[in-house]
């Protein structure tokens, strides 16, 4: 009954889908992803799904290679006044949005003054706040002239994407679910269906990047399993992302390439030490400083560093995938890394002598290390945000690794809000693992380590090295870009030998691609972004 | 005449009764559901923007977007309820009466990570839910009842003991590790294992949209099915055992009734009381979805969308499914309550 009855159903589902023959011809790239973007609006968009769609479908100033290098997109040329105050960039003539009106730089302009005008943008104007005036010159000229001179002006551009004035002028900026989405970038949006697709269509008229094939559609996956099982079975061409457990069984199908690398967006995960100066403890702000004393003896801290076994901790929590961490800077951000940096080895004798010779010796013979003047065990609390994934299995290490040089874990997971209640600037924890995403530019992540940043809630540590923050607002208005490499370079330097956070890893990308179905995907550069518009533009169907 | 009129005031008194329970319950939840999500940890102007370089403008103006720079209810200086403090607001300004008054106009909110209303969210998934877990209801009760009623009159043989055992074997099956075998499958036989359609599938002409969703929808059915029928043919099996045990079935078959009236005039209706709750509170949680299927088979259904929610502490979302789920229980109870009435009428009485 059961079996003849499903046997009905499926063989009318079939002849129902059959009678109007499959979707339309030409190459459309299949993507599987596990997310969606939150929204089409770029103003109000969050997740990074929403920025993959943009980088597609919008055009902006500079376009960020997969070297971390910038390239000058939307002007042919700029030049840059004397006080290094003003940037006047000479648009391209000709270029088109997708509905055919004409993209010059009142549309530049526009945007610019859109995205800095609207405080409650999340993030866009975060990239706006060196801005003074932004105009347009009659000649198709933008001329930004900026508060400070800054360094990095490609890295504030790249995130702005260009919109059409003459649509957004008149809509509501946060309301607005910019459905039709027109940009001018190399592909066009057809249709989006939340949690469920994202199909866009080539714009082959594209002024620098014309796709060679004909259509992209991102699928929502919201399982791995099927995520793997549809490139498996081909059902799509490429997935954007997948558990590193599944990585083995990829491997094994002749049609499948894995990849792995640093993403486009670098993350790292990072062990945060507490060790705010009680002088320094923002009490105004909240601060309750209840860190434990010793982690504040870089002593402590390097024998940490020395008794976490970072390659164990990568083979069981990444399966062996991610790159080894050495400072908040990770290696996808190319030339600012500091890859001149000898890290830490793992020497658990070398620990326990670095605290045996400071003077924490475990005098009650419970295994537990005291202070030097014989109170307050050497007992850490250890919190990491409940819907990490990873957190729990790296903790329970960490406490297997320091229990051998005396240091005893309270392990605890902490609704995420808790946490950064817990976190900053209130610093009532002792250690966390939490994470970071990093800029294209180092100066966010290097922000973090300063004093300044103590009171705010961005520092997480309390780490405060007055020469670190000398060396901050140096390379913040370098405009030299070597001098500012070397002072970057320094400034990772010196946060390694302080020993201000203990980094594990730097999260890896993993990616897998069809090779039956398309060839060209960029897979040798230092970062992996399979679902960029620099792979995009470039794969061309199988003959 | 005058019994009548009588058991027709006691069958309005329950009627009445049973939906004034109702009502009361639905206004008990809109308040507490209110509550719930004010008394939770976190700042959910932050809860969609995880990045610590949100500025204060930028967060004071988020508070604003969603009307959370309001006083919950109000301002109190003292105990007392009704004497609201100097830092008091006039009531109609207050969280809580606005978000009252919005339910009335339909407005459940805006969703703080996608920032479109949710009562348009909730719709579009609730659609999808319903197709699904319709479907997959139906099927599974149809099959259900009709192995139960099998087993039943076939008891104690060989053919009741295969049933039963597959019926137990399918109850006690974990969901996801049944719609993950399933998955592998059918994706190897050539089934999609993801969505509701084909993108691009709407510009098909209608009858072959309805076979792509067709199409899509048959694993996930197919795994709904299979887990909630064993539930129907157990309970199904062991009521009408009890009932072919009475005595007024022996008479019946006594007066030389065949199989079919028997089942038919006599033990049916009196089997079905107990199924009509199982069937009732099932149907009232068929909105909440069935969040492990939609997620093996990435179907987008509103036990998706709560999880989600969940994840993202997108309380508006969250909020207005609650509701949307309590007020579907309370309906679903509604209806149970009124089914017995036909099926016992003795219940009116009690």
């Amino acid at each position: 009954m059961k079996q003849k009855l499903l046997y009905v159903l499926i063989v009318a589902a079939f002849v129902l889908a059959a009678c109007g023959g499959g979707s339309g011809g030409g190459a459309t790239a299949r993507v599987g992803w596990a997310g969606s973007p939150d929204t089409l609006n770029p103003g109000t968009a969050v997740l990074s799904e929403a920025y993959i769609i943009f980088e597609l479908v919008y055009d902006s100033m500079y376009e960020l290679n997969l070297d971390g290098t910038f390239t000058l997109s939307l002007a042919d040329s700029v030049s840059v006044s004397d006080d290094n105050l003003t940037y006047t960039y000479k648009i391209k003539d000709g270029i088109k949005f997708h509905d055919g009106q004409p993209l010059t730089a009142e549309d530049i302009a526009f945007t610019y003054n859109f995205y800095r005008d609207n405080v409650d943008f999340p993030y866009m104007n975060g990239y706006t706040i060196y801005f003074d005036t932004i105009e347009a010159t009659p000649d198709n000229e933008v001329v930004i002239t900026l508060t400070e001179a800054i360094p990095n002006i490609d890295a504030q551009l790249v995130f702005l994407y260009v919109l059409p004035k003459h649509i957004w002028e008149s809509a509501d900026p946060i309301e607005f679910e910019n459905v039709e989405m027109i940009g001018s970038g190399p592909f066009k949006m057809v249709e989006y269906k939340q949690n469920e697709f994202v199909h866009l269509t080539a714009n082959k008229d594209h002024f620098r990047t014309p796709p060679k094939i004909s259509e992209v559609i991102f699928q929502t996956f919201a399982s791995n399993d099927a995520l793997v099982q549809a490139i498996k079975t081909g059902q799509v061409d490429m997935i954007t992302e997948m558990p590193a457990t599944a990585v083995e069984s990829l491997r094994g199908e002749s049609n499948v390439e894995v990849v792995v690398g640093a993403p486009f967006a670098p993350t790292v995960t990072d062990i945060i030490l507490n060790q705010v100066d009680p002088e320094n403890c923002p009490t105004a702000d909240g601060g309750i400083c209840s860190g434990h004393p010793a982690l504040r003896d870089r002593n402590v801290r390097l024998a940490m560093a020395h008794a976490t076994d970072k390659k164990k901790i990568i083979d069981v929590v990444q399966l062996g995938l991610a790159s080894p961490g050495m400072t908040l800077i990770p290696d996808g951000l190319g030339v600012w890394f500091n890859d001149g940096l000898a890290d830490y080895e793992y020497d658990v004798a070398k620990a326990n002598q670095i605290l045996d010779d400071a003077g924490y010796k475990d005098s009650d013979g419970d295994g537990v290390r005291e202070m030097p003047d014989g109170t307050n065990p050497l007992n850490f609390r250890l919190n990491w945000p409940s819907d990490s994934i990873d957190a729990p299995r790296t903790a329970e290490l960490l406490s297997e690794m320091w229990g051998e040089i005396g240091i005893e874990l309270q392990l605890q997971a902490v609704d995420p809000d808790a946490l950064t209640a817990q976190c900053c600037p209130a610093f009532d924890f002792d250690v966390m693992i939490w994470g970071w995403g990093s800029d294209p530019d180092p100066n966010l992540l290097l922000g973090v380590m300063t004093t300044d940043q103590i009171p705010t809630g961005s520092s997480e540590t309390g780490y405060s090295n007055p020469e670190f923050d000398d060396l901050f607002a140096q390379q913040a208005t370098e405009l030299d870009k070597d001098k500012r490499i070397a002072l970057v370079r320094q400034m990772q330097e010196i946060v390694h030998n302080d020993v201000v956070y203990i980094i594990p890893y730097y999260d890896p990308n993993i990616q897998a691609f069809r090779t039956d179905r398309f060839t060209g995907w960029i897979t040798d550069q230092p970062k992996v972004e399979l679902a960029d518009t620099t792979s995009l533009v470039v794969i061309e169907p199988v003959k | 005449m005058r019994v009548k009129e009588e058991r027709k005031v006691k069958r309005f008194r329950y009627l009445a009764g049973k939906i004034g329970w109702a009502a009361f319950t639905v206004l008990f939840v809109l308040v507490l559901n209110f509550f719930l999500f004010r008394v939770l940890p976190g700042d959910p102007a932050r809860a969609g923007v995880h990045d610590p370089r949100l500025k204060k403008e930028a967060i004071e103006a988020l508070r604003a977007r969603y009307g959370l720079d309001k006083p919950v209810i109000n301002c109190f200086e003292t105990l007392n309820p009704i004497e609201v403090g100097s830092c008091g607001v006039n009531p109609l300004e207050t969280q809580f009466f606005i978000y009252v008054g919005n339910l009335f106009k339909g407005e459940f909110g805006i969703s703080y990570h996608t920032n479109r209303p949710v009562a348009e969210i909730l719709v579009e998934r609730l659609w999808n839910t319903i197709l699904l877990i319709g479907a997959g209801q139906i099927l599974s009760i149809i099959i259900g009842v009709l192995f139960g009623l099998f087993a039943a009159w076939k008891a104690r043989t060989s053919i009741d003991y295969a049933a039963l055992i597959t019926s137990l074997l399918a109850w006690s099956l974990p969901t996801f590790w049944l719609g993950i075998i399933l998955l592998f499958w059918g994706s190897n036989n050539g089934l999609p294992i993801g969505g509701k359609a084909l993108p691009g599938a709407s510009t098909y002409p209608l009858l072959q949209q309805w076979g792509d969703i067709a199409i899509h929808m048959f694993l996930p059915t197919l795994t709904y099915t299979i887990v909630y029928m064993g539930e129907y043919m157990l309970i199904m099996r062991s009521s009408l055992l009890d009932v072919l045990s009475e005595d007024y079935i022996l008479t019946a078959k006594a007066k030389g009734l065949s199989t079919f009236q028997i089942l038919k005039d006599h033990a049916l209706k009196n089997a079905m009381l107990p199924l009509v709750t199982v069937i009732a509170i099932n149907l009232g949680f068929t909105v909440a979805g069935a969040i492990q299927i939609e997620t093996v088979f990435s179907w987008p259904g509103l036990g998706g969308a709560i999880y989600e929610a969940v994840l993202r502490r997108d309380f508006p979302v969250l909020q207005g499914a609650f509701l949307l789920i309590a007020v579907s229980v309370i309906l679903a109870n509604l209806l149970a309550d009124l089914a017995y009435s036909y099926l016992d009428p003795r219940v009116q009485t009690v």
